[in-house]
């Protein structure tokens, strides 16, 4: 016989806050790109305007969880579920800031329209989309499968990083009066590659849930732990 | 990596929940290396225990060892038979009529069976649910015990001595000639624990000792018990999670007389093993 525990109306309840947020941080994104591709610095201007959602959602999920942990003390997966929601919390208002930050470089780039084509901006910022709206999917369908695809991408993530930078620092030396442009993009594909590490970190509360393996810092492992050569291990190992 | 369940689908009739519910863990590893745990003989060992009231199977192939100095909780709803299995480790079943046990049950890897049961139940003292003290002075209650099984030492020094034990000399002292009734239910609870101490056991098996106390006097309990596990193994069965995640060092989940999992009170309350455990402990039965 089914038993009615508060905790099954709460703890959706704080997921629903979670999921509503994602989807914010995931449009503050898109329309960050967007802006900065485009270089609109209307758009920009409205996402950093509106980063004080991201901000107010914070604050309230962050109040939803301390009255679930006083007033149930959950314990197992139910406590689980609830340490991650308030990482998660933390991922998805700095995912929120990293967007604010590449519509801030918006206008410092519209200056030198030339050189983002120098870059792999666009292509990375697909690949970060991808990662947000995969997290999101993992972590609402408490997907497993899911949440390993989006921890692989972010490899791929950071390898365009590491091409942007390249990229540009030869654009700078062919093109030294784009040098304030440049430096922004920079600054726009770092807080892209940092955005990707939030949603690896979604990716990695799906998996503590469900099955309470802590992925993170895997080099801090003895050798004789299970999880060595886990398909999971990431730069933490090399 | 474990297979991953399928998420159960919702009843058609219920609220979609935003989350299918978490699959239960099968063989999760450790978040953090962990320092393997030291062998320790046991100080009682239950081995393929099997008790029967007449012709109801009550407790079904109970194995488990109870570690010394540490405290070890039995829970489970409530005819799980934890309340049966305390009793057997003291042979308190003996005195109730057509019972059955095969099994062993060891103290010290000697056979309880094998042992006087009172000589037993001197070794392995009880406290049960409701406060019993005897209807004399506070002093006699702590004394008869050790009195009647031939105690020829400084008795006030042992009366003394048992009430510290049980954190009730300070409050106690100045009338141990007063009636053990006179005191609260709190009070005469951690009387019950200073009569069994009397008698210097070595094992303490507390059957819901803090069900009938308020919960300053719980708490007060549950000082005394992480106390006295310095000198003695204790036992103890509760309703309680929350208590069991304060003062036990392992935690045994029963259902339906079978011992369903035993691991570190942390094991249990965060990382359980068995589905029933994770049910039992977020409180989807109870």
């Amino acid at each position: 016989m089914a038993v009615y525990r508060p905790l099954d109306e709460a703890l959706p309840a704080l997921t629903n806050l979670l999921i509503r947020m994602s989807d914010l941080v995931a449009d503050q994104f898109t329309e960050a790109v967007d802006a900065l591709v485009r270089c609109d610095v209307a758009l920009a201007a409205e996402v950093r305007r509106r980063d004080d959602e991201v901000d107010a959602l914070e604050l309230e999920v962050d109040r939803v969880a301390e009255r679930v942990m006083a007033l149930y003390q959950p314990v197992a997966g139910d406590l689980r579920a609830l340490l991650i929601s308030i990482k998660i919390n933390t991922d998805l208002e700095r995912i929120g800031d990293h967007a604010k930050n590449i519509a801030k470089d918006v206008e410092h780039v519209a200056c030198a329209p030339g050189a983002i084509e120098a870059t792999h901006l666009p292509e990375m910022a697909d690949a970060v989309r991808k990662m947000l709206r995969e997290a999101h999917e993992a972590f609402r369908g408490r997907d497993r499968a899911l949440a390993s695809r989006v921890m692989a991408y972010d490899r791929e993530v950071d390898r365009l990083h590491k091409a942007n930078f390249e990229a540009l620092a030869a654009h700078i030396l062919e093109h030294p009066e784009n040098f304030v442009a440049a430096a922004h993009l920079l600054t726009a594909s770092k807080s892209m590659e940092r955005i990707a590490d939030h949603a690896k970190n979604v990716a990695r509360g799906v998996v503590f849930v469900m099955e309470g393996e802590d992925l993170r810092h895997l080099k801090l492992r003895t050798a004789a732990d299970p999880l060595d050569g886990s398909p999971f291990a990431d730069d933490d190992l090399a | 990596m474990p297979d991953v369940p399928p998420v159960p689908a919702a009843p058609p009739d219920a609220p979609t929940p935003a989350l299918a519910p978490a699959p239960v863990l099968t063989h999760p590893p450790p978040a953090v290396p962990v320092v393997p745990e030291q062998h320790v003989e046991p100080r009682m060992s239950i081995q393929g225990l099997n008790f029967w009231y007449g012709a109801k199977h009550a407790l079904k192939d109970i194995s488990l060892d109870v570690r010394p100095n540490e405290v070890t909780a039995f829970i489970g709803p409530s005819g799980c038979g934890k309340s049966t299995l305390l009793r057997c480790l003291n042979r308190m079943n003996d005195l109730i009529a057509g019972t059955r046990t095969e099994g062993r049950v060891l103290l010290d890897g000697r056979e309880v069976f094998a042992v006087d049961p009172v000589l037993l139940r001197r070794r392995v003292g009880m406290v049960f649910q409701k406060p019993n003290p005897f209807p004399k002075s506070i002093y006699q209650n702590v004394a008869w015990g050790a009195r009647i099984n031939g105690y020829s030492g400084n008795m006030d020094e042992l009366v003394e001595r048992a009430l510290r034990q049980a954190a009730l000399w300070d409050e106690v002292k100045d009338r141990l000639k007063e009636n053990a009734y006179s005191l609260s239910g709190g009070q005469q609870q951690r009387l019950c624990v200073a009569r069994a101490l009397a008698v210097e056991p070595e094992v303490l098996l507390m059957d819901e000792p803090a069900s009938a106390l308020d919960p300053i006097a719980t708490a007060k309990l549950e000082e005394t018990i992480l106390d006295l596990k310095k000198r003695y193994t204790v036992v103890i069965v509760t309703h309680n999670m929350q208590q069991a995640q304060r003062v036990a060092d392992r935690t045994a989940f029963f259902y339906m007389g079978e011992l369903i999992e035993m691991d570190r009170t942390e094991g249990i309350f965060t990382r359980p093993k068995k589905q029933q455990t994770e049910d039992y402990v977020t409180g989807r039965f109870g």
